[in-house]
């Protein structure tokens, strides 16, 4: 009985590999060909990559819902050559192994563009797969130093220019003692570290500690006591919110008086929660401008409402705005979808008006003005324009 | 110095109250119940929920609320930590204790990943945030909270003390940690003890996690974790099994981390600790105290 069904398996074997074989020749010619054959037609895939769980998940919401605004009115002008913009959102969670896995999936989806990145370290290591796919990246939120020079477009200001509002500022309050913390995240860190550095150099004030803080502790006693030590009088905190929230509280139970800066990871509503009231006073941040601190922006917060549902538009959503509209005004100028064309077409984009300000890229593709602000905690508990550092 | 030292007494507390609860499971079935730092962010999250149902009653003084609210969450976590022993321990008892430890770890996930589904990932702001003007005592600055949150830490480990070392149910408990089969066959309820081990254990952490999000005021689902570690650690270092050991081994971790943070820096704080968690292991695995008396609850 075996013997006569063995002649048929083997038949059936061959078949199975002929068929396996044809079809992997097939999806690689598609894969070949991808470039531009199969994704000339159809919409334009763009794809962002943001934090959607985790800690930072509130920011991937405003992210998207700020490149789908974008890509709304784009697509009702007409699209980029007479097609429509697509948005795929995958989840980072603002963790590094994550990130690279979303990477490639929209690397396999087919996207033309990379729209996304929020946690400086969830977005560092998916660079390498964008551009190895030969797909131009502008990145609306992350900012530290260490993405700068790989060949992805930042429009948000990076670490080095943050740390400079941060100087200025302290510089302006006429301090003389400083303490800069961090909670070892890429972002934090290296932000802490520029602020140091520079600060050495501007040489207005001294840095009496730098300081880190495990970012899943609740309990600061430690760091606490050595800022206190230090007798510092103004502390620049880099981390992000929920650490930032429970550091400032204790810093001031503990009886710290001086004034605290926080970069733009803890630039956020729930900050003002976690501290708790009367505990963010004499509390600043360095913040890249949000729509609600530009002139002349309630049609923009408006046509956002309509996209989100009716939230308010938060952190890094006009930004991830200006980074959809940075990359269909390169494909425009480069008549192409191809990432090469794109990127050179980008690069050499002067002149488009952004929140930030007119739009031209520096040699190693970072915004040529910051446009850091300085933010404070205001009634509602969110933060409010204080002072632009426009002198 | 004595601020030192007193930072360290006050997170080693509660240490001390967590690691109890870890002690006594392992001391009475030998397991190390990795779900006990999910079920001290389990009360912390119980305890919101029900702040958030009687928020009407906030305006009466905080404390006396927040120590009611404590005693429902107690409960609560009490039974969660039976049910946990019921559905995912008591199968397994006879089986390898690899099998135990790796059900502990998936307890462990279900619980953190589970309230990750019902409250989000973010942190919640706790609804009762204590905090006082501090005092200056010898040169440290304690606030009232503090001092509060220390006498409620020490009375309950001074009641479980008096219930394991002076009641029968105590006995039956130290009795099972020496020897299950003989305890069966003097007519001991087994199953029983071993539910009200783990509902006095869960109880305590759930009673730590409420104190700590109230002290601190921002809770998360990962909340647990890392804490769950260091009452393990602080078990080790006092003499895993051994309540009083739990206790000191509470008490010496967190002095040690205070010191250790202070030489070395706040971000040092988690390697110095799992550093001595090794050097223990190594040295001297039974503790402090765990010289002959390791098998005691």
């Amino acid at each position: 009985m075996s013997s006569s069904t063995t002649p048929r398996r083997r038949a059936a074997a061959t078949l199975t590999i002929a068929a396996a074989t044809a079809l992997i020749l097939a999806s690689c010619s598609g894969g070949v060909g991808g470039d531009g054959g199969g994704s000339d037609e159809g919409p334009i895939k763009l794809g962002m990559l943001a934090p959607f769980s985790g800690s930072e998940a509130a920011f991937g919401d405003y992210m998207k819902n700020g490149a789908q605004l974008a890509i709304d009115e784009i697509n009702d002008d007409g699209g980029v050559d007479g097609r429509d913009l697509e948005l795929v959102v995958e989840d980072d969670a603002c963790d590094a192994t994550a990130s690279v896995a979303a990477a490639q999936k929209l690397v396999t989806a087919g996207v033309l563009a990379s729209v996304g990145g929020y946690c400086s370290g969830a977005t560092l290591p998916t660079i390498p797969v964008f551009s190895d796919a030969d797909i131009p990246m502008v990145i609306p939120a992350a900012n530290s130093n260490a993405i700068v020079g790989q060949g992805a477009f930042m429009i948000n200001g990076t670490g080095a220019q943050q740390a400079e509002a941060g100087i200025k500022f302290a510089t302006k309050l006429g301090v003389t003692k400083v303490a800069a913390v961090n909670d070892q995240t890429d972002y934090s860190k290296d932000l802490a570290d520029t602020f140091i550095a520079d600060a050495e150099e501007a040489g207005g004030f001294e840095v009496v500690l730098d300081g880190a803080v495990n970012p899943d502790d609740k309990d600061f006693s430690a760091n606490v006591k050595a800022i206190i030590d230090a007798e510092p009088e103004f502390v620049y905190w880099t981390g992000y919110y929920q650490a930032g929230g429970l550091l400032v509280r204790q810093l001031r139970e503990a009886g710290y008086e001086g004034t605290v800066l926080v970069g733009d990871g803890t630039v956020d509503a729930q900050f003002a929660e976690i501290a708790g009231d009367g505990f963010t006073d004499d509390v600043f941040g360095t913040f890249t401008k949000t729509p609600d601190m530009l002139e002349g922006a309630d049609d923009w917060i408006a046509a956002y409402k309509d996209v989100s549902g009716g939230e308010a538009p938060g952190p890094y959503s006009i930004q991830s705005y200006d980074a959809v509209r940075v990359v269909a005004e390169g494909m425009k100028d480069a008549g192409s979808t191809d990432g090469k064309a794109v990127n050179e077409a980008i690069a050499a984009i002067d002149g488009l008006e952004l929140s930030s300000g007119p739009l031209k890229f520096t040699e190693d593709r970072t915004l040529s003005g910051g446009g850091f602000v300085i933010v404070e905690v205001g009634p509602e508990g969110d933060f409010v324009l204080h002072d632009d550092l426009q002198d | 110095m004595s601020q030192l030292i007193w930072n360290g007494l006050f997170v080693g507390s509660f240490y001390a109250l967590i690691a109890l609860g870890y002690s006594m499971v392992y001391g009475i079935i030998k397991l190390l119940n990795f779900a006990h730092g999910d079920i001290y962010m389990l009360g912390a999250f119980f305890s919101f929920v029900v702040l958030g149902g009687m928020s009407g009653l906030l305006g009466i003084g905080s404390i006396p609320v927040l120590l009611l609210v404590m005693l429902i969450a107690m409960l609560f976590t009490g039974f969660m930590g039976v049910f946990i022993e019921r559905v995912a321990y008591r199968p397994l008892r006879g089986s390898p204790r690899l099998s135990v430890l790796i059900t502990a770890v998936g307890v462990s996930f279900t619980l953190e990943y589970a309230v990750r589904q019902i409250f989000g990932p973010n942190p919640e702001v706790f609804p009762i945030r204590l905090s006082g003007t501090p005092i200056t005592i010898l040169g440290a600055r304690i606030t009232l909270p503090q001092v509060v949150l220390m006498i409620v830490a020490a009375l309950l480990m001074f009641g479980l003390q008096r219930y394991i070392m002076h009641t029968r149910e105590g006995r039956a408990m130290r009795a099972i940690a020496l020897d299950q089969t003989a305890s069966l066959l003097m007519g001991v309820n087994v199953n029983k003890v071993i539910s009200r081990t783990f509902f006095i254990g869960s109880a305590l952490a759930g009673a730590a996690g409420v104190m700590a999000a109230a002290y601190y005021g921002s809770i998360d689902f990962l909340m647990g974790f890392v804490i769950g570690l260091k009452a393990f650690t602080a078990a080790v270092i006092g003499g895993i099994g051994n309540i009083y050991g739990a206790m000191l081994g509470g008490l010496v971790l967190g002095l040690l981390e205070s010191f250790g943070t202070h030489l070395f820096g706040g971000e040092w704080r988690d390697v110095f600790a799992f550093g001595f968690l090794i050097l223990f292991l190594t040295f001297r695995p039974t503790g402090i105290l765990g010289e002959r008396v390791t098998e005691r609850v």
